[in-house]
């Protein structure tokens, strides 16, 4: 009897987990991993520029209108119009709008995406916008009016496919 | 009596016990941490100090393709300086003759050694454009019009995530 008692703190002490080669791995999994590591979070925004292409001459059914929405970026306001083929001139000038910059606000950007909306629902198929932006525009209007464009509370989808063109002086 | 004094100094001697438990847990939620912010997507060099990108909503990923970096001093294509920006026009790029522009002969130079080794897809790949947010779209414009005269109408604007 007297001999268990005098080995159970001996076992004990053997139950002990050994921490030192993890706490090893850890020390090299860290600074590796510190360095690989991105703090940056850079995302990226899909566009493209204008290019010469063939016209397709097949006319689309109504409900199936395609229309380009085509937003130019002025100084001081944000033109507005709307192209499709298969509508009449009058209908499609019925949607162009302007949107004045006050004094030294920011552009009216939550005007526009009410518009943009609008668009949308009207004519459901449409997917293309093109950005006109004039010489003196930022590059981040320029990013804000994509921002606004392509997605409604960053969840609808309105106008996913931005092109950038220069505008033809 | 000096030796047995010291045998029993030695003897009731424990060494501290170190405690590596709350260690282990930094250890563990920094490591968690890492392992969540370990990124396998293209790393971005060559952006300089005083660059501003700007913010936005997108979720897209970068991809590993050619990268046009425009400060407001230089123009860099893969980490290398191309030309010089001096009052948000680009030296060197004359925007009647784009095509004597180094941008131009090094965009067709790549075009070109794809289209040898057959290695260009039926779209051709987008230029990822690290851009800073203050400048105008008249210098940014005239790398646009440069690239597509090149081949290389899809453009990939890289943004912070906001």
């Amino acid at each position: 009897m007297s001999g268990l008692r005098k080995r159970k703190p001996r076992a004990e002490a053997d139950g002990d987990v050994d921490m030192v080669p993890i706490m090893n791995m850890f020390l090299v999994l860290v600074p590796f991993l510190l360095m690989s590591a991105s703090f940056l979070h850079i995302k990226a925004i899909n566009t493209s520029v204008p290019v010469l292409g063939s016209v397709s001459s097949e006319h689309p059914v109504e409900a199936e209108v395609k229309a380009i929405v085509v937003v130019e970026l002025k100084e001081r306001a944000i033109s507005l119009s709307l192209n499709a083929d298969a509508l009449k001139p009058e209908t499609a000038l019925g949607w162009s709008r302007e949107f004045l910059k006050k004094g030294d606000d920011p552009f009216p950007f939550s005007m526009l995406a009410n518009h943009l909306e609008e668009i949308k629902s009207a004519y459901p198929a449409s997917d293309t916008l093109i950005i006109v932006p004039h010489g003196d525009v930022l590059y981040d209007t320029i990013i804000e009016t994509m921002d606004v464009a392509r997605y409604r509370q960053a969840e609808t989808k309105l106008f996913p496919n931005v092109v950038i063109s220069g505008k033809i002086e | 009596m000096r030796q047995y004094g010291t045998k029993r100094a030695a003897r009731s001697f424990n060494p501290p016990k170190l405690n590596i438990t709350s260690m282990m847990d930094m250890f563990t939620i920094i490591l968690i941490f890492l392992l969540f912010s370990f990124s396998s997507k293209p790393e971005i060099t060559g952006l300089e100090k005083n660059m501003e990108l700007p913010q936005s909503t997108a979720k897209s990923d970068l991809q590993e393709t050619i990268k046009l970096i425009l400060s407001r001093s230089t123009l860099k294509m893969e980490d290398e300086v191309i030309a010089e920006i001096s009052k948000g026009t680009i030296v060197g790029l004359d925007p009647e003759n784009l095509k004597s522009s180094e941008l131009f002969q090094g965009l067709a130079q790549r075009a070109a050694s794809k289209t040898e080794h057959g290695t260009e897809p039926a779209e051709p790949a987008p230029i990822l454009l690290l851009c800073d947010r203050r400048l105008p779209f008249k210098t940014i414009n005239q790398i646009t019009k440069t690239a597509a005269l090149a081949g290389y109408p899809n453009f990939q604007f890289a943004v912070l995530k906001k």
